[in-house]
Protein backbone atom coordinates (compact mmCIF):
# COMPACT_ATOMS: atom_id res chain seq x y z
CA UNK A 1 0.00 0.00 0.00
CA UNK A 2 1.27 3.71 -0.46
CA UNK A 3 -0.51 7.13 0.08
CA UNK A 4 -0.04 10.05 0.03
CA UNK A 5 0.02 11.68 2.91
CA UNK A 6 0.69 15.61 2.31
CA UNK A 7 2.94 18.21 0.94
CA UNK A 8 6.27 18.71 0.67
CA UNK A 9 5.52 22.52 2.27
CA UNK A 10 3.16 21.09 4.66
CA UNK A 11 5.79 20.53 7.57
CA UNK A 12 8.99 22.67 8.12
CA UNK A 13 12.14 20.79 9.63
CA UNK A 14 10.93 19.89 13.21
CA UNK A 15 7.70 19.61 12.35
CA UNK A 16 5.26 16.80 12.33
CA UNK A 17 1.60 15.70 11.77
CA UNK A 18 -0.95 13.13 11.93
CA UNK A 19 -2.25 11.31 8.87
CA UNK A 20 -3.62 7.89 8.23
CA UNK A 21 -2.11 5.09 5.85
CA UNK A 22 -5.15 2.87 5.28
CA UNK A 23 -6.38 1.83 8.41
CA UNK A 24 -3.50 3.03 10.61
CA UNK A 25 -3.18 6.30 12.08
CA UNK A 26 0.25 7.16 11.60
CA UNK A 27 2.35 10.51 12.27
CA UNK A 28 4.97 11.81 9.77
CA UNK A 29 7.94 13.94 10.71
CA UNK A 30 9.77 15.86 8.28
CA UNK A 31 13.02 16.07 10.37
CA UNK A 32 15.82 18.58 10.88
CA UNK A 33 18.01 17.28 8.04
CA UNK A 34 14.66 18.18 5.98
CA UNK A 35 13.72 14.46 5.40
CA UNK A 36 10.36 12.57 6.04
CA UNK A 37 10.12 9.89 8.40
CA UNK A 38 6.89 8.19 8.97
CA UNK A 39 5.50 6.20 12.27
CA UNK A 40 2.52 3.98 13.85
CA UNK A 41 1.20 7.09 15.59
CA UNK A 42 1.09 4.53 18.77
CA UNK A 43 3.46 4.75 21.61
CA UNK A 44 5.03 1.15 22.55
CA UNK A 45 4.56 1.74 25.82
CA UNK A 46 0.44 2.76 26.16
CA UNK A 47 -0.21 3.65 23.03
CA UNK A 48 -0.64 7.45 23.04
CA UNK A 49 -0.86 9.14 19.85
CA UNK A 50 2.90 10.34 19.34
CA UNK A 51 1.62 13.13 17.07
CA UNK A 52 0.08 15.29 20.21
CA UNK A 53 4.34 14.98 22.07
CA UNK A 54 6.71 17.23 20.57
CA UNK A 55 9.35 16.65 17.72
CA UNK A 56 12.34 17.95 20.04
CA UNK A 57 15.84 17.29 20.61
CA UNK A 58 17.18 15.62 23.60
CA UNK A 59 20.63 15.96 26.34
CA UNK A 60 23.21 13.54 25.03
CA UNK A 61 24.60 11.21 26.92
CA UNK A 62 27.38 13.09 28.90
CA UNK A 63 30.44 11.62 31.38
CA UNK A 64 29.91 14.63 33.13
CA UNK A 65 27.33 14.76 35.73
CA UNK A 66 25.16 18.03 35.69
CA UNK A 67 25.97 18.70 31.97
CA UNK A 68 23.20 18.71 29.29
CA UNK A 69 24.20 18.88 25.89
CA UNK A 70 20.96 19.32 23.56
CA UNK A 71 21.51 18.00 20.88
CA UNK A 72 19.71 16.37 17.77
CA UNK A 73 16.81 19.23 17.66
CA UNK A 74 13.99 18.40 15.21
CA UNK A 75 14.74 14.90 15.42
CA UNK A 76 13.51 13.20 18.99
CA UNK A 77 10.23 12.29 18.91
CA UNK A 78 9.01 12.55 22.46
CA UNK A 79 5.51 10.81 23.58
CA UNK A 80 2.48 13.12 25.02
CA UNK A 81 2.14 10.87 28.22
CA UNK A 82 5.30 9.56 29.75
CA UNK A 83 7.79 11.67 27.89
CA UNK A 84 9.53 8.73 26.35
CA UNK A 85 12.09 9.87 23.45
CA UNK A 86 12.26 8.00 19.92
CA UNK A 87 14.80 9.02 17.27
CA UNK A 88 12.83 9.72 14.11
CA UNK A 89 16.38 9.35 12.14
CA UNK A 90 17.04 6.41 13.54
CA UNK A 91 13.92 4.00 12.24
CA UNK A 92 12.21 5.84 15.67
CA UNK A 93 14.34 3.48 18.41
CA UNK A 94 14.14 4.61 21.61
CA UNK A 95 17.06 6.87 23.27
CA UNK A 96 17.36 4.79 26.70
CA UNK A 97 17.07 1.60 25.31
CA UNK A 98 17.59 0.94 20.93
CA UNK A 99 16.15 -2.22 21.10
CA UNK A 100 12.85 -0.94 21.38
CA UNK A 101 11.42 0.98 18.29
CA UNK A 102 8.34 2.76 17.26
CA UNK A 103 6.63 0.76 14.19
CA UNK A 104 8.25 2.85 10.69
CA UNK A 105 7.04 3.31 7.41
CA UNK A 106 8.99 3.74 4.23
CA UNK A 107 8.61 7.48 2.66
CA UNK A 108 9.52 9.26 -0.64
CA UNK A 109 9.02 12.34 -2.19
CA UNK A 110 7.65 12.43 -5.52
CA UNK A 111 7.50 15.81 -7.42
CA UNK A 112 5.55 17.93 -4.60
CA UNK A 113 4.12 14.61 -2.88
CA UNK A 114 5.35 13.01 0.67
CA UNK A 115 4.40 9.17 0.13
CA UNK A 116 3.86 6.49 2.75
CA UNK A 117 4.63 3.07 2.13
CA UNK A 118 3.58 -0.23 3.84
CA UNK B 1 30.96 -21.01 57.24
CA UNK B 2 30.04 -17.43 57.58
CA UNK B 3 31.41 -13.87 56.47
CA UNK B 4 29.28 -11.67 58.26
CA UNK B 5 28.59 -8.48 56.92
CA UNK B 6 27.52 -6.40 60.01
CA UNK B 7 28.76 -6.67 63.41
CA UNK B 8 28.80 -3.60 65.60
CA UNK B 9 31.94 -3.25 67.69
CA UNK B 10 31.49 -0.48 69.96
CA UNK B 11 33.88 2.12 71.79
CA UNK B 12 33.90 3.96 74.98
CA UNK B 13 34.52 7.11 74.84
CA UNK B 14 37.58 7.05 77.20
CA UNK B 15 39.07 4.14 75.15
CA UNK B 16 39.61 6.94 72.28
CA UNK B 17 41.43 8.92 74.06
CA UNK B 18 44.99 7.64 73.63
CA UNK B 19 44.35 8.03 69.65
CA UNK B 20 42.84 11.40 70.21
CA UNK B 21 45.48 14.39 70.04
CA UNK B 22 44.58 17.65 71.39
CA UNK B 23 42.68 20.02 71.41
CA UNK B 24 40.32 16.98 70.61
CA UNK B 25 41.14 14.91 73.57
CA UNK B 26 39.97 17.74 76.26
CA UNK B 27 36.83 18.44 74.93
CA UNK B 28 36.00 14.57 75.95
CA UNK B 29 38.44 14.68 79.05
CA UNK B 30 37.70 18.01 80.68
CA UNK B 31 34.59 19.15 78.91
CA UNK B 32 32.57 15.78 78.58
CA UNK B 33 31.49 15.96 75.17
CA UNK B 34 29.59 13.56 73.78
CA UNK B 35 27.93 13.15 70.03
CA UNK B 36 24.56 14.45 69.85
CA UNK B 37 21.83 12.10 69.40
CA UNK B 38 18.20 12.54 68.69
CA UNK B 39 16.03 9.46 68.74
CA UNK B 40 13.13 10.07 70.91
CA UNK B 41 11.88 7.04 71.51
CA UNK B 42 12.18 4.60 74.60
CA UNK B 43 14.89 1.79 74.08
CA UNK B 44 13.17 -1.24 72.00
CA UNK B 45 14.21 -4.31 74.19
CA UNK B 46 15.13 -5.24 77.13
CA UNK B 47 18.78 -4.62 77.06
CA UNK B 48 18.31 -1.62 75.10
CA UNK B 49 19.32 -1.73 71.14
CA UNK B 50 21.28 -4.91 72.09
CA UNK B 51 21.02 -8.26 72.94
CA UNK B 52 20.85 -8.85 76.67
CA UNK B 53 22.95 -11.50 76.61
CA UNK B 54 25.37 -9.68 74.93
CA UNK B 55 26.27 -7.49 77.54
CA UNK B 56 29.70 -7.77 78.82
CA UNK B 57 29.37 -9.81 82.27
CA UNK B 58 31.42 -7.38 84.16
CA UNK B 59 28.84 -4.77 83.15
CA UNK B 60 30.18 -3.10 80.09
CA UNK B 61 27.85 -2.54 76.80
CA UNK B 62 27.33 -4.96 74.50
CA UNK B 63 30.08 -4.88 71.86
CA UNK B 64 32.69 -3.71 73.65
CA UNK B 65 35.17 -6.61 74.18
CA UNK B 66 36.59 -8.58 71.81
CA UNK B 67 37.06 -12.17 73.94
CA UNK B 68 33.35 -11.94 74.71
CA UNK B 69 32.43 -11.56 70.96
CA UNK B 70 34.75 -13.83 70.10
CA UNK B 71 33.37 -16.63 72.23
CA UNK B 72 29.73 -15.83 71.64
CA UNK B 73 30.03 -14.77 67.65
CA UNK B 74 32.82 -15.41 65.68
CA UNK B 75 33.87 -19.38 67.70
CA UNK B 76 30.04 -20.28 67.92
CA UNK B 77 28.88 -19.90 64.17
CA UNK B 78 32.42 -20.53 62.54
CA UNK B 79 32.82 -17.09 61.20
CA UNK B 80 35.60 -16.95 58.48
CA UNK B 81 35.19 -12.94 58.64
CA UNK B 82 32.96 -10.60 60.14
CA UNK B 83 32.99 -7.14 58.79
CA UNK B 84 33.15 -4.21 61.74
CA UNK B 85 30.56 -1.41 61.00
CA UNK B 86 30.98 0.33 64.25
CA UNK B 87 28.04 1.08 66.72
CA UNK B 88 27.44 5.17 64.68
CA UNK B 89 28.63 6.40 68.03
CA UNK B 90 30.26 8.73 67.50
CA UNK B 91 29.36 8.68 63.87
CA UNK B 92 31.57 11.43 62.67
CA UNK B 93 29.77 12.07 58.84
CA UNK B 94 26.43 12.38 60.77
CA UNK B 95 28.03 15.23 63.10
CA UNK B 96 25.58 18.88 62.38
CA UNK B 97 28.49 20.78 63.18
CA UNK B 98 32.04 21.16 64.03
CA UNK B 99 33.63 19.21 61.39
CA UNK B 100 36.61 19.56 62.62
CA UNK B 101 36.23 17.14 65.79
CA UNK B 102 34.55 14.47 63.24
CA UNK B 103 37.63 14.16 61.88
CA UNK B 104 39.72 13.81 64.45
CA UNK B 105 37.19 11.53 65.97
CA UNK B 106 37.69 9.88 62.30
CA UNK B 107 41.33 9.46 62.87
CA UNK B 108 41.49 8.37 66.61
CA UNK B 109 38.41 5.60 65.99
CA UNK B 110 40.14 4.43 62.34
CA UNK B 111 43.78 3.59 64.97
CA UNK B 112 41.52 2.28 67.84
CA UNK B 113 39.98 -0.29 65.49
CA UNK B 114 43.07 -1.25 63.70
CA UNK B 115 44.78 -1.71 67.35
CA UNK B 116 42.05 -3.31 69.13
CA UNK B 117 40.57 -5.51 66.61
CA UNK B 118 41.63 -6.19 63.13
CA UNK B 119 45.31 -6.73 64.52
CA UNK B 120 43.57 -8.79 67.24
CA UNK B 121 41.86 -11.41 64.70
CA UNK B 122 42.16 -12.38 61.57
CA UNK B 123 38.96 -12.92 61.07
CA UNK B 124 37.88 -9.16 61.42
CA UNK B 125 37.42 -6.87 58.62
CA UNK B 126 37.55 -3.28 58.93
CA UNK B 127 35.36 -0.05 58.20
CA UNK B 128 37.05 3.46 57.54
CA UNK B 129 35.06 6.05 59.31
CA UNK B 130 35.50 9.43 57.65
CA UNK B 131 34.06 12.87 58.42
CA UNK B 132 32.36 12.90 55.19
CA UNK B 133 31.26 16.86 55.33
CA UNK B 134 34.34 17.91 54.82
CA UNK B 135 35.15 15.59 51.91
CA UNK B 136 38.82 17.13 50.99
CA UNK B 137 39.81 16.16 54.77
CA UNK B 138 38.25 12.51 54.24
CA UNK B 139 40.43 12.17 51.70
CA UNK B 140 43.41 12.40 53.76
CA UNK B 141 41.90 10.18 56.10
CA UNK B 142 41.13 7.27 53.40
CA UNK B 143 44.68 7.89 51.80
CA UNK B 144 45.82 7.61 55.22
CA UNK B 145 44.33 4.07 56.21
CA UNK B 146 43.26 2.79 52.81
CA UNK B 147 46.09 1.00 52.69
CA UNK B 148 45.28 -0.89 55.36
CA UNK B 149 45.23 -4.76 54.60
CA UNK B 150 41.75 -5.65 56.42
CA UNK B 151 39.87 -2.02 55.70
CA UNK B 152 37.46 -3.12 53.23
CA UNK B 153 35.30 -0.13 53.06
CA UNK B 154 34.29 3.10 53.94
CA UNK B 155 31.54 3.69 55.97
CA UNK B 156 28.62 6.36 55.33
CA UNK B 157 25.80 6.96 57.68
CA UNK B 158 22.46 7.38 55.95
CA UNK B 159 20.86 10.23 57.78
CA UNK B 160 20.06 13.35 56.22
CA UNK B 161 22.72 14.01 53.71
CA UNK B 162 22.74 12.64 50.54
CA UNK B 163 25.78 11.13 49.40
CA UNK B 164 25.30 10.88 45.95
CA UNK B 165 25.77 14.40 45.14
CA UNK B 166 28.90 15.21 43.30
CA UNK B 167 30.37 17.18 46.37
CA UNK B 168 30.83 14.06 48.00
CA UNK B 169 32.28 12.26 44.90
CA UNK B 170 36.16 12.68 45.98
CA UNK B 171 35.57 10.36 48.66
CA UNK B 172 34.71 7.78 45.89
CA UNK B 173 37.17 8.28 43.87
CA UNK B 174 39.71 7.40 46.65
CA UNK B 175 37.72 4.67 47.27
CA UNK B 176 37.59 2.94 44.20
CA UNK B 177 41.91 3.88 44.06
CA UNK B 178 42.20 1.99 47.75
CA UNK B 179 39.81 -1.01 46.18
CA UNK B 180 37.34 -0.29 49.20
CA UNK B 181 33.71 -0.40 49.07
CA UNK B 182 31.46 1.67 50.62
CA UNK B 183 29.28 0.46 52.85
CA UNK B 184 26.09 2.23 53.96
CA UNK B 185 24.69 2.11 57.11
CA UNK B 186 21.45 3.78 58.45
CA UNK B 187 22.32 6.24 61.51
CA UNK B 188 19.26 8.26 63.08
CA UNK B 189 17.29 8.97 59.45
CA UNK B 190 14.64 11.43 58.83
CA UNK B 191 11.86 8.97 57.82
CA UNK B 192 8.70 11.19 58.23
CA UNK B 193 8.88 14.06 55.71
CA UNK B 194 12.04 14.67 57.63
CA UNK B 195 11.05 14.30 61.03
CA UNK B 196 10.42 11.55 63.34
CA UNK B 197 7.15 9.77 63.10
CA UNK B 198 5.24 8.47 66.67
CA UNK B 199 7.00 5.59 67.94
CA UNK B 200 10.22 3.60 67.20
CA UNK B 201 7.98 0.98 65.71
CA UNK B 202 7.20 3.28 62.76
CA UNK B 203 10.41 4.55 62.08
CA UNK B 204 12.25 1.16 62.40
CA UNK B 205 9.44 0.11 60.04
CA UNK B 206 10.16 2.57 57.63
CA UNK B 207 13.92 2.21 57.63
CA UNK B 208 13.64 0.74 53.83
CA UNK B 209 12.83 3.90 52.87
CA UNK B 210 15.99 5.83 54.06
CA UNK B 211 17.84 2.80 52.55
CA UNK B 212 15.64 3.58 48.78
CA UNK B 213 16.48 7.10 49.07
CA UNK B 214 20.49 6.66 49.06
CA UNK B 215 20.11 3.91 46.69
CA UNK B 216 18.20 6.40 44.18
CA UNK B 217 20.41 9.13 44.86
CA UNK B 218 23.95 7.41 44.05
CA UNK B 219 22.74 6.31 40.78
CA UNK B 220 20.86 9.31 39.70
CA UNK B 221 23.56 11.57 40.25
CA UNK B 222 25.93 9.06 38.13
CA UNK B 223 27.94 8.11 41.06
CA UNK B 224 28.66 4.27 39.52
CA UNK B 225 28.75 5.86 35.38
CA UNK B 226 31.87 7.97 36.82
CA UNK B 227 33.24 5.34 38.64
CA UNK B 228 31.90 1.90 36.78
CA UNK B 229 34.41 -0.66 39.93
CA UNK B 230 32.77 1.44 42.79
CA UNK B 231 31.21 -1.02 45.19
CA UNK B 232 28.35 -0.24 47.32
CA UNK B 233 26.81 -2.52 50.14
CA UNK B 234 24.06 -1.31 52.04
CA UNK B 235 23.71 -2.69 55.12
CA UNK B 236 21.16 -3.51 57.49
CA UNK B 237 17.87 -2.37 55.62
CA UNK B 238 16.94 -5.92 54.04
CA UNK B 239 16.81 -7.02 50.28
CA UNK B 240 12.76 -7.16 50.19
CA UNK B 241 12.49 -3.81 48.57
CA UNK B 242 14.83 -3.96 46.17
CA UNK B 243 12.91 -5.76 43.47
CA UNK B 244 10.40 -2.93 43.84
CA UNK B 245 12.76 -0.32 43.51
CA UNK B 246 14.44 -1.92 40.67
CA UNK B 247 11.41 -1.65 38.89
CA UNK B 248 10.38 1.69 39.92
CA UNK B 249 13.84 2.82 38.94
CA UNK B 250 14.06 1.42 35.56
CA UNK B 251 10.39 2.70 34.48
CA UNK B 252 11.51 6.15 35.43
CA UNK B 253 14.82 6.41 33.43
CA UNK B 254 12.63 4.78 30.99
CA UNK B 255 10.25 7.91 30.82
CA UNK B 256 12.93 10.50 32.17
CA UNK B 257 16.56 9.90 31.47
CA UNK B 258 16.12 13.74 29.63
CA UNK B 259 17.00 14.54 33.05
CA UNK B 260 20.02 12.75 34.04
CA UNK B 261 21.88 11.90 30.70
CA UNK B 262 24.80 10.95 32.36
CA UNK B 263 23.38 7.85 33.33
CA UNK B 264 24.04 5.13 30.77
CA UNK B 265 22.72 2.42 32.29
CA UNK B 266 19.41 0.86 33.55
CA UNK B 267 19.27 1.70 37.24
CA UNK B 268 18.42 -2.50 37.46
CA UNK B 269 21.77 -3.40 35.84
CA UNK B 270 24.05 -1.19 38.07
CA UNK B 271 21.99 -2.15 41.20
CA UNK B 272 22.97 -6.14 40.14
CA UNK B 273 26.74 -5.12 38.85
CA UNK B 274 27.62 -2.50 41.95
CA UNK B 275 25.48 -3.59 44.76
CA UNK B 276 25.42 -6.15 47.68
CA UNK B 277 22.30 -6.16 49.98
CA UNK B 278 23.11 -7.92 53.79
CA UNK B 279 20.09 -9.87 54.83
CA UNK B 280 19.29 -8.82 58.27
CA UNK B 281 16.57 -7.57 59.68
CA UNK B 282 14.92 -10.86 57.73
CA UNK B 283 11.18 -10.68 57.61
CA UNK B 284 9.84 -14.32 58.27
CA UNK B 285 9.42 -15.76 55.05
CA UNK B 286 9.21 -19.58 53.29
CA UNK B 287 11.58 -20.51 51.10
CA UNK B 288 9.13 -20.07 47.98
CA UNK B 289 8.91 -16.16 49.04
CA UNK B 290 12.91 -16.26 48.95
CA UNK B 291 13.06 -17.73 46.20
CA UNK B 292 10.14 -15.22 43.89
CA UNK B 293 12.49 -12.62 45.48
CA UNK B 294 15.81 -13.99 44.19
CA UNK B 295 13.57 -14.46 41.06
CA UNK B 296 12.69 -11.15 40.94
CA UNK B 297 16.24 -9.47 41.24
CA UNK B 298 17.54 -11.34 38.23
CA UNK B 299 19.97 -12.78 40.39
CA UNK B 300 21.07 -14.81 43.47
CA UNK B 301 24.23 -12.81 43.97
CA UNK B 302 23.40 -9.13 45.70
CA UNK B 303 22.61 -10.79 48.81
CA UNK B 304 24.32 -11.65 51.47
CA UNK B 305 23.96 -12.91 54.86
CA UNK B 306 24.50 -10.59 58.19
CA UNK B 307 23.68 -11.05 61.91
CA UNK B 308 23.63 -7.23 63.18
CA UNK B 309 25.61 -8.80 66.15
CA UNK B 310 24.92 -7.37 69.09
CA UNK B 311 21.87 -5.94 68.61
CA UNK B 312 18.50 -6.55 69.75
CA UNK B 313 17.44 -7.45 66.31
CA UNK B 314 20.34 -9.81 65.94
CA UNK B 315 19.62 -12.59 63.04
CA UNK B 316 20.66 -16.24 63.54
CA UNK B 317 23.17 -17.61 61.34
CA UNK B 318 20.79 -20.59 62.01
CA UNK B 319 17.50 -19.62 62.11
CA UNK B 320 16.80 -16.72 60.16
CA UNK B 321 16.38 -18.11 56.47
CA UNK B 322 14.09 -20.35 55.60
CA UNK B 323 14.91 -23.79 56.09
CA UNK B 324 16.04 -26.35 53.67
CA UNK B 325 17.73 -23.87 51.13
CA UNK B 326 20.01 -25.48 48.63
CA UNK B 327 23.31 -25.62 49.62
CA UNK B 328 24.62 -23.87 46.72
CA UNK B 329 22.32 -21.02 47.07
CA UNK B 330 23.36 -21.14 51.36
CA UNK B 331 27.27 -20.79 49.92
CA UNK B 332 26.25 -17.73 48.24
CA UNK B 333 24.59 -16.20 50.87
CA UNK B 334 26.74 -16.84 53.84
CA UNK B 335 30.34 -16.44 51.94
CA UNK B 336 30.26 -16.45 48.17
CA UNK B 337 28.41 -13.11 47.00
CA UNK B 338 30.64 -11.44 50.30
CA UNK B 339 33.76 -12.62 48.70
CA UNK B 340 33.28 -11.69 45.15
CA UNK B 341 31.95 -8.62 46.14
CA UNK B 342 34.51 -6.88 48.27
CA UNK B 343 37.77 -5.76 45.74
CA UNK B 344 39.33 -6.55 48.83
CA UNK B 345 38.68 -10.62 49.52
Amino acid sequence: MEQKVCHKEDLQPGEMMESTLGKHSIVVCRASDGHYYAFLNRCIHQGAPLSKGKLCGAPAPTDNVGEYNFEKDGDILRCPWHGREFDVKNEGRMLVNEKYKVKNFSVSVENNDVIVYN
Amino acid sequence: MLIDTDVHERVMYEELLPYLEQPWKRYIEDCHWIQEKHMPYTQPAVAGVDRADARIPDGRPAGTDLSFMQQQLLDANNHEKAILTGALDPSPSSMHGWYEMATALATAYNNWQIDKWLDQDERLYGSIHIAAQEPWNAVKEIERVGSHPKMVQVLLPIDDKLWGDPYYHPIFEAAQRHNLAIGMHHNEPPVYYGQWPKYFIEWHTLIPTSHMNVVTNMIFNGVFDKFPDLKLIMIEGGFTYVPFLMNKMDQQYTDLRHEVPWVKRMPSDIVRENMLFTTQPLESMKKKELMQIIDQLGSDEIISFSTDYPHWDYDSPDAALPPNLDDDLKEKLYTENARNFYPKF
